[in-house]
């Protein structure tokens, strides 16, 4: 037994390798250079015209002690990471949930859902999302028929980071697609035996579909996350693109582009750039270490 | 069956990468080279500018133009809106692609500053005619001894005011020589009379800040020694004067602001004929009459206790690219852009007034009503500054932190986030950091 299973798992190692090769080879010929080179600008100050400065850990300095905006566009941006991914993916979750229902032309609804995934980032959806939202456009109108008088959503300060968030639910797609894959993966003898039981719909969807939804909701919850805090196209476009009105859409991201290509201070935005990194590695990490305590592998006890 | 849909799936894989790897290796010259010229011996040159749709046609014709009476010389141009512009350029810049021409505005010191722009004082007299250039605008393009900048047109910043809307409302129309406690009060009544939703003006506060302050005798960046031209004091003067105005109800209102700002034309309020008053470049004039029925005429800026502060001064112009290989065509087409009669037909005043007196003579000659309107306007303010001059205006170095920083200083104010003295004081500290950091 223990000799055949150190060459499977070579074999299993050498497929993962395999399919992780594109990316493999694209990170060491095309992002690592630059990654480096950003570390090192980050230690300097650099206006991209002239060459670069050593000033040591200045910028960082600066961006802890000093920089206002910095602690704003991350208070803006850990608040739209904290409603936008927990709102998508329970919303994604509840579409799934209702294509799991065995509905006919399943694929064309899964498509159809789909593809706001696939618009979702682009420059023309954000620009649809301003129509939407604006003073005079169609929520407005939809909220004047019940006699509200809505504000512009998308030029008050306090209103405009919630239609970025809606447009961030809106993406469910991709989300959708892997829950709903998973919750193919759930054993129908399962429900079957709680419905003996006497087990209600919504003991059933805490006690059988959430645990064995875990794995999905693990792999979702950790992608969105990353993404979320790389937004950058919807603040761009549908604020000012210069992170206004009052800061509202100063997302890290835009902060950072701003720094380096509006304010001629790549120096500053490479440091911005790590400490990104660092943020959203440390968010990963905290995910992957309490992952152990909520997420159930179904098929742990017998080994792979 | 199946495999051949892997080849498929492959073949269209390598032609992707493909695409993209010749997307990032060569710049974007070559690729729209690569449609055209055959002709080896022919000098290229790129060129880039900001602006509309209609501002890049008749600058493609102007270009033609050039070509057929340049034969050497092919000109490639390229455009952005003015909101991405800089950017763009500032990327090209760095990458050592910049366009051997491109044009800039008032930021034009922060470029030179980086010694990114052609020197062009060598080709004066050769390549590059500049006998009937106003010698004003010669030395607004001479920065640190070197010329730099040649002005593509000129304009006077000025109060467009909608004739329509204060008949409309009963109020006789401003002339030139009102101050800003009667621009205060006209504002209000506009707004009283004609209704909600419908206001005197747009908030100046940031767009108008440099022009407040030379009001007062000082400025926003003092050129000659390199400083800062002004105190936190004069600043605060300025905004209490408009967070009155605003909460008095004359003003519109900063929400309404955000979403259709005075700067974009297919927004301005001005010509959905919800606001009757807006400060504006002269040049623009024409591209906002169009879009409206209602009759619009240019007023100069109420005065403060020095004057109006206005003069008529450089709206953009063109440098060359100090890396470019081809620095005597550029010399070439710069002398072109400015000189030629037939460009100066078809270009018009989309840029400012021309700034060679030959071809402002021939466009005054054919002027329609529109411009009439303009040429009138800047000749009075060419009178008014002979009387009571005043320094043209450079922004000052950092100009794009410095203008996030007024526009979120103006919004704070707004919106209610912070007092005036708390807002002023904060932009005060704010750009004297900006300025340093970017001397």
């Amino acid at each position: 037994m223990r000799k055949s299973r150190k060459p499977l798992a070579n074999q299993h190692n050498l497929t993962a390798y395999t399919f992780l090769l594109p990316w493999l080879i694209g990170f060491f010929c095309l992002t690592l250079g630059p990654m480096l080179g950003s570390l090192y600008l980050s230690l300097t100050k650099y206006n991209l015209l002239t060459p670069p400065q050593w000033i040591g850990f200045a910028n960082y300095i600066e961006i802890f002690k000093e920089d206002d905006t910095f602690s704003n566009s991350l208070w803006l941006t850990i608040k739209y990471v904290f409603i936008s991914v927990p709102l998508r993916l329970a919303f994604a979750l509840m579409v799934a949930m209702v294509l799991n229902k065995g509905i006919r032309a399943l694929g064309i609804y899964r498509t159809i859902y789909y593809i706001p995934s696939l618009l979702g980032g682009s420059v023309a959806i954000a620009i649809v999302w301003r129509q939407i939202f604006d003073g005079s456009g169609l929520v407005n109108q939809f909220l004047g028929w019940f006699g509200i008088q809505g504000p512009s959503w998308i030029s008050h300060p306090s209103y405009i980071v919630y239609t970025i968030i809606s447009l961030s639910i809106w993406q469910f797609g991709s989300a959708m697609v892997i829950f709903l894959a998973g919750l193919k993966q759930v054993p129908a003898d399962l429900y079957e035996a709680a419905q003996v039981d006497g087990a209600n719909k919504v003991r059933q969807f805490f006690r059988i579909t959430l645990p064995m939804l875990s794995p999905v909701i693990f792999f979702n919850l950790v992608m969105s996350i990353i993404n979320s805090f790389q937004a950058f196209t919807p603040a761009f476009v549908i604020g000012d693109g210069r992170g206004g009105p009052l800061d509202a859409t100063m997302f890290y991201t835009l902060y950072l582009y701003m720094k380096g290509f509006s304010f001629f201070d790549m120096g500053y935005a490479s440091a911005l750039a790590w400490i990104m990194l660092l943020i959203i590695g440390a968010f990963t990490a905290i995910i992957f270490v309490t992952s152990k305590y909520w997420v159930f592998y179904g098929d742990s006890k017998e080994g792979r | 069956m199946r495999q051949r849909l892997i080849i498929l799936v492959l073949a269209m894989l390598m032609v992707f990468t493909a695409a993209c790897s010749s997307g990032t290796s060569s710049n974007g010259a070559k690729n729209q080279n690569g449609a055209g010229g055959n002709e080896v011996s022919q000098v290229e040159l790129r060129i880039m500018w900001w602006g509309d749709q209609k501002r890049a046609d008749i600058t493609n014709e102007a270009l033609k133009i050039f070509q057929e009476k340049n034969p050497g010389i092919k000109v490639v141009g390229e455009f952005a809106p003015s909101t991405g512009y800089f950017d763009k350029l500032n990327t090209q810049l760095a990458s050592g692609t910049a366009p051997d021409i491109f044009f800039l505005g008032g930021n034009v010191v922060d470029y030179a500053n980086k010694e990114v722009l052609l020197d062009l004082s060598p080709y004066v007299d050769k390549e590059l005619n500049l006998s009937d250039m106003d010698q004003s605008m010669i030395q607004y393009g001479t920065i640190g001894g070197k010329l730099l900048h040649i002005s593509a047109g000129a304009n006077a910043r000025g109060v467009v005011v909608n004739k329509t809307m204060l008949e409309k409302a009963g109020i006789p129309v401003p002339t030139d020589g009102w101050n800003w406690e009667d621009f205060a009060r006209i504002s209000k009544e506009i707004s009283d009379k004609l209704g909600s939703g419908i206001y005197g003006t747009y908030n100046m506060s940031i767009d108008g800040m440099d022009i407040g302050l030379k009001q007062q005798g000082k400025q926003l960046y003092d050129m000659d020694k390199g400083t800062l031209g002004f105190e936190e004091a004069d600043a605060l003067k300025w905004f209490q004067y408009w967070d009155t105005a605003a909460k008095s109800g004359g003003v519109v209102p900063s929400e309404l602001q955000v979403s259709n700002p005075p700067g974009d034309t297919s927004k301005s309020l001005v010509v959905t004929g919800k606001v009757a008053m807006s400060l504006i470049p002269s040049n623009q004039l024409a591209a906002i009459q169009g879009l409206t029925q209602d009759e619009l005429i240019m007023v100069q800026v109420p005065r403060g206790e020095k004057g109006t502060g206005v003069v008529f001064e450089s709206s953009q112009g063109l440098s060359g690219y100090a890396k470019t290989k081809h620095p005597k065509e550029v010399a070439t087409l710069l002398s072109f852009f400015i000189n030629d009669p037939d460009v100066a037909k078809i270009l018009g005043n989309d840029r400012g007034v021309p700034v060679t007196s030959a071809n402002r003579t021939l466009l005054e000659s054919n002027a329609n009503d529109v411009e009439k309107i303009v040429y009138d306007y800047t000749s009075r303010v060419s009178e008014a500054t002979k009387t009571e001059p005043f320094a043209v205006s450079y922004n000052p170095p950092g100009f794009s932190e410095y203008s996030k920083l007024a526009e979120t200083t103006m919004y704070e104010v707004g919106f209610g986030r912070k007092s005036v003295e708390q807002a002023v004081s904060d932009f005060y500290s704010g750009t004297v950091k900006i300025f340093k950091n970017n001397q």
